[in-house]
């Protein structure tokens, strides 16, 4: 039987339920949403279908309107048909997959199973999306070939964008049906699979909710304040900006206590039981009603002055006021700031001695006390928690993955001098020699097993390219501070770049047609991509500013038309090139980096693509052949000799938009919509899969006997488009809707995209319009207000409308 | 000069651009059908006595263009003999057109002619399906091209026109709609054939008929319901969609014959256009046009602004509508003004306008027993229009 998902049935449509289903929908399933008709329906709606379907309609809008959206493309919704569980529950017949996302009441679970029970299509797969209840609880009783195709399939909030999916095998599931989950979880849904053992809230939770509630605890007995803690455990501990008390803000802190009580109830014999138990203070919030964002009061709150401006407040555990908020620092906290590597950054606050990494450093022991002592109870590998961690709480580093960084042998020592208990099996690691977590072996990443007393290669998709493995195994032809250009095999190389933000600067810019000259004679084709950090982190967040604004300060503008030209020829060099070039974009892929996007051949992109040409919030245009690529992309999308005959407005102006609104994609689907992706651009769910789809993109492309493109002239709307934009820009100018500023940018822009000083529909020469692009880019940073602009974008990392 | 009579005026309902009943039917057929409805409602005539349509439309291209005025006289079955043309003067092109018929049978040019106006506004947006402003002369003239909302934002900032005002202006437009809506007083509409094509149950569609009686864009409000509208046009602005007038589909017909016509037919004159006249202002305040053209229009027929029975004036935007009836100094004859509503309850379908006013001003002057009547309307571009007809 070759099993497919063609329709899956979500039953239960909360924000958990109608997030599944938008994320199913995105992936081209067709979805039914399914949930109970309101109790309380008047007689005369009782066989009003609306009325009974009320339920589920709330929920699906609520999905809709979710920000950020839970829906790629609002669009996909026409995928989502509702339904109410009494009147639509035979539709479960038609669904391949089952997956149930009703509150958790093992009762109500329970007898909604022994439904669907009945009613499933032989083979469908059901699953659980509880996060606390036994499956084996769930399931007792039922027929053998219903657990056979049970199993727990644990998402997390929000859907669409946490990466990780926790799978959990009951004891009869079978393996096919495990294994086509985990492949359909990975490849379709993009998400980052993690095997969990049938145990209360399974991975991430179980860590999780240890490690805040611990934190907790020691903040009141340490006298600790919320925004200290705070302070220590984000970025410089590779925590997100949210740390501990801002992550249970958003989850909401009935949500928390709730998780908590169900570890410190299901698991009496945990060995720190006692860490779930939440402060008082906490509880007394709950009862008040201080439930996070969800409530706008949290630990901490916005208030609007009269002037209406915000003001940010925390709230004190002693007295449950709101204070005004201060940000505190610790010494080892300012250190950790200079140092490059998180790495770097661990050891510095671990091994600092203020009162803020005594903290960190008693806490982090904790967690790594924890973690340790559940394997095997949770799962079977250090690798299953440390993803866990990073995909379902953004850490950047697992436990695991942080006792090396702090050195295994090193924070050992120092807890057995300090009387903290080592786990047994970390132990006996370091007995046996071993004093690492992981390695990195000829290109391939091992994890400790405990149970072997080995390292094991750690288990990656068999479309998973890792740069950081291959440049372990020696695989890098030639590299500079910025840029990479790494051996992926077969013939394909790929491009990184490794710059903060992986802005382009000169050196990336020099870097573009060596590798292009190199990958000429030595391969088959070549991929731009790279494989930074952070969510949804960036695959370029455009040009360097430091480096123009250098250059506009000393007023080097002969420099600056050499690096716009370098950075064009780069680009053109790639399009014309006698083999293919993928771009491999995710994340932030915007100015420059957009730009070099749009050069390549074609695009494979993340699903979570946030893409645009965004140059005139710095009061410049893109000048990398940007502006003529995206006007390009649209006139060269037309069939045939259509574009003769087109009234190229209608492509000229959304085209224009797009630079002069700054438009950025919320997903590579509104990419499609903005004409940034065209036809022959492909969309991958999996991001960890991103740089080996594009190289099987490359080599489909070799095969397929890749013939250059033919440098053309190119067809522009001429002077009639500037006439269009100049009337339209009046209105807004009128309108206020922006400043003379962004009219004076937007003009020359219209300008630069219609190809000059011609009649409409001409035909111009590329180059011709690359030399606009550049003239236009010199004369605005010659501008006191482009400068000005690009200041402080430096300064605050916020436009300025001037 | 000859002495020129209308004989019949009737218009179509007007109905929501895109929105709205005539959203499927095709200008063309709106047209026809109201001309002839014109010509069969007239005891006497017949289609063969006509000589010329002068169709007014602002924007005659794509489904209005061809010379709509010669297409849709054609479709309606009138003798090939009928020439036809259309005329463009913006939102007074209707009024244009019946000017233009008017003084064709005044010259002695012709006998019996026909005045019309027509708009689908779903058909061919406003500003046309390709606009082309000239790429020079808009970098140093945009506001030659400038968008009419923003026109309106102008003239309320400039000539002090507050938020409150407007919005009050415009929910009374809506009441006095409503009211003659349901008191049967719109004499002037003629219940109109429309179609639509409906998805049949094995998947084809089929163009199905149907009638449409009633304006559809008129929606009661109160003044602080439409002061929670947001500004349309400028970022810190008054114009809502509250106060504007409507975007919308319809024709109007006008028929005009020489006395000798009359008297040879038997036709019953109802009306004489007395005088008509444009003006110019600035184009970045349009709407200020019925401010100079209606005392232009007074001079030069002699009139006073009492000798009035009748005012409509196009309610492009509250703000122009309010302004000009107060520099004009007729704030307080507002029972004279737009008895039945204006553009902002019944929709202003840009060249229909004209002749679409002229068949309610006449059917109001003879609602009132009044013998005066005055069409005015601003024109995009900078320019006003009135017209004076007298009842007979």
């Amino acid at each position: 039987m070759a099993r497919k998902i063609r329709k899956a049935a979500v039953i239960g449509s909360g924000i958990m339920g109608g997030g599944i289903a938008a994320l199913l929908a995105g992936a081209g399933v067709d979805v039914l949403l399914l949930d109970i008709v309101p109790f309380d329906l008047k007689d005369e709606e009782k066989n009003d279908p609306a009325a009974r379907n009320r339920i589920v309609q709330g929920g699906l809008d609520a999905a809709l309107q979710s920000n950020p959206s839970l829906f790629m493309s609002k669009r996909d919704a026409v995928r989502i048909e509702t339904g109410n569980l009494e009147d639509d529950i035979e539709k479960l017949g038609e669904c391949d997959w089952i997956c149930e996302v009703v509150v958790e009441n093992l009762n109500i679970k329970r007898d909604l199973f022994s439904k669907i029970e009945k009613l499933r299509k032989k083979d469908a797969v059901v699953s659980s999306n509880t996060s606390g209840i036994p499956l084996q609880d769930i399931t007792e009783g039922f027929s053998n070939d219903f657990k056979q195709h049970f199993m727990g399939t644990h998402f997390f909030n929000p859907v669409r964008y946490m990466h990780l999916l926790e799978l959990i095998p009951g004891a009869e599931t079978l393996p096919e049906v495990l294994q086509f989950m985990a492949k359909f979880g990975e490849k379709h849904l993009g998400k980052g699979i993690v095997w969990a053992k049938d145990t209360p809230n399974f991975v991430g939770n179980r860590i999780g909710v240890q490690g805040i509630g611990k934190i907790m605890q020691a903040m009141v007995a340490e006298n600790m304040t919320i925004p200290e803690v705070d302070a220590i455990f984000g970025p410089a501990l590779g925590r997100p900006k949210t740390a501990i008390f801002k992550t249970v803000d958003l989850v909401g802190l009935d949500t928390m206590v709730h998780v908590c009580k169900n570890s410190y109830d299901l698991c009496p014999d945990d060995e720190q039981r006692d860490t779930l138990v939440m402060p008082d203070f906490v509880n007394k919030m709950v009862e008040n009603n201080l439930l996070g964002n969800k409530t706008k009061a949290g630990f901490y709150k916005t208030d609007l002055t009269p002037e209406w401006k915000k003001v940010r407040k925390v709230i004190n555990p002693d007295t449950l006021e709101y204070e005004d908020l201060e940000r505190p620092t610790f010494p080892c906290l300012d250190e950790a700031k200079k140092k490059e590597t998180l790495e770097e950054k661990v050891k510095t606050v671990l091994y600092g001695d203020d009162k803020g990494a005594k903290f960190a450093w008693k806490m982090v022991v904790n967690g790594f006390q924890y973690a340790a002592c559940r394997v095997p109870e949770i799962a079977d590998t250090v690798v299953e928690i440390d993803n866990a961690m990073k995909w379902g709480y953004n850490f950047e580093m697992g436990p695991f993955e942080m006792w090396d960084a702090a050195g295994v042998k090193e924070s050992v020592e120092r807890m057995e001098k300090e009387g903290f208990e080592v786990p047994r099996n970390v132990k006996t690691m370091l007995d046996k020699g071993f004093t690492s977590f992981y390695k990195l072996e000829n290109g391939v990443r091992y994890f400790y097993d405990f149970v072997s007393s080995s390292y094991k290669k750690v288990p990656v998709s068999e479309s998973e390219i890792s740069l950081a493995a291959a440049k372990g195994n020696n695989k890098t032809v030639f590299e500079n501070a910025s840029a990479s250009l790494v051996d992926i095999e077969d013939g394909v190389f790929c491009l990184e770049f490794h710059t903060k933000m992986n802005a382009i600067n000169s050196e990336i810019v020099d870097f573009i047609g060596k590798s292009l000259d190199y990958v000429d004679q030595n391969g088959l084709g070549m991929v731009i991509g790279n494989e930074a950090g952070g969510m949804p982190g960036a695959f370029s967040a455009g040009a360097d500013l430091s480096y123009i604004s250098r250059l506009c300060h000393n007023k080097n503008y002969t420099e600056m038309d050499e690096f716009l030209k370098k950075a064009q020829d780069g680009i053109q060099g790639a399009k014309y090139a006698p083999f293919p070039v993928v771009a491999a974009p995710y994340g932030m892929t915007l100015g420059g980096g957009c730009e070099t996007t749009l050069g390549a051949d074609r695009i494979v992109g993340h699903a979570e693509l946030f893409m645009g040409l965004v140059e005139i919030g710095v009061g410049l245009l893109p000048a990398g052949g940007g502006t003529m690529n995206i006007w390009k992309k649209f006139v060269n999308a037309l069939p045939g000799q259509v574009a003769k005959d087109t009234d190229l407005a209608k492509l000229f102006i959304p085209a224009f938009m797009n630079i002069a609104m700054a438009k950025v994609s919320m997903s590579a689907a509104q990419a499609v919509d903005n004409g940034y992706l065209g036809l022959n651009d492909r969309i991958v769910f999996n991001r960890d899969n991103l740089i080996g789809e594009a190289k099987k993109e490359v080599l489909k492309m070799v095969d397929d006997a890749y013939a250059p493109p033919v440098k053309k002239p190119l067809k522009v709307m001429g002077n009639a488009g500037q006439g269009m934009v100049n009337a339209e820009i009046f209105n807004m100018l009128n309108g206020k809707f922006m400043s003379e500023y962004d009219a004076f940018l937007a003009r020359r822009i219209a300008f630069v995209m219609s190809g000059g000083d011609v009649n409409k529909n001409s035909e111009v020469d590329e180059d011709t319009i690359l030399k606009l692009e550049r003239e236009a880019f010199i004369d605005f940073a010659k501008e006191e207000k482009t400068v000005a602009r690009i200041d402080q974008m430096m300064k605050t990392g916020k436009p300025l409308r001037n | 000069m000859r002495e020129a009579y209308i004989v019949q005026s009737v218009r179509t309902p007007g109905c929501k651009q895109k929105k709205g009943q005539f959203k499927e039917t095709r200008p063309e057929e709106l047209l026809s059908f109201i001309m002839k409805s014109a010509v069969e409602r007239t005891q006497g005539l017949k289609p063969e006595h006509l000589e010329d349509v002068m169709c007014g439309c602002a924007f005659p291209e794509a489904e209005q263009g061809l010379n709509i005025g010669r297409v849709a006289n054609q479709m309606a079955g009138f003798p090939e003999k009928v020439s036809g043309a259309t005329v463009n003067r913006f939102c007074a092109s209707g009024l244009e057109a019946i000017a233009l018929a008017s003084a064709r049978v005044q010259m002695g040019w012709s006998d019996l002619t026909l005045g019309a106006g027509v708009e689908s506004m779903t058909f061919v947006p406003m500003g046309g399906n390709i606009p082309r402003p000239h790429p020079e002369y808009s970098r140093t003239n945009a506001e030659m091209y400038v968008s009419m909302g923003v026109t309106a934002e102008n003239v309320a900032n400039r000539y002090n026109v507050s938020r409150e005002d407007q919005d009050k202006f415009g929910a009374e437009s809506q009441a006095k709609a409503a009211r003659a809506r349901d008191n049967g007083l719109f004499k002037e509409i003629v219940p109109t054939p429309a179609y639509k094509y409906v998805k049949q149950d094995n998947g084809t569609y089929k163009k199905e008929e149907f009638t449409v009686s009633h304006d559809d864009g008129i929606r009661q409000s109160t003044p602080e319901q439409l002061g929670k509208l947001r500004p349309v046009f400028a970022a810190d602005g008054s114009v809502t969609a509250g106060n504007s007038s409507q975007t919308t589909d319809g024709a109007a017909a006008t028929i005009i014959a020489s006395k000798e016509k009359c008297d040879e037919l038997g036709l019953k004159p109802v009306a004489r256009l007395v005088g008509y006249t444009t003006v110019g202002c600035k184009s970045d305040e349009m709407g200020v046009g019925p401010r100079y053209a209606i005392p232009k229009i007074l001079e030069q027929t002699g009139l006073a602004k009492e000798d009035i029975d009748i005012y409509e004036i196009n309610e492009a935007f509250a703000s122009q509508a309010l302004y000009s009836i107060r520099e004009i100094g007729i704030a307080d004859m507002m029972d004279r003004i737009n008895i039945h509503g204006g553009a902002i309850a019944l929709g202003h379908p840009l060249g229909c306008t004209g002749a679409k006013l002229t068949a309610t001003c006449l059917a109001n002057l003879e609602e009132v027993g009044g013998k005066y009547g005055i069409v005015s309307m601003c024109m995009g571009g900078g320019m006003g229009a009135a017209a004076v007809f007298e009842r007979i």
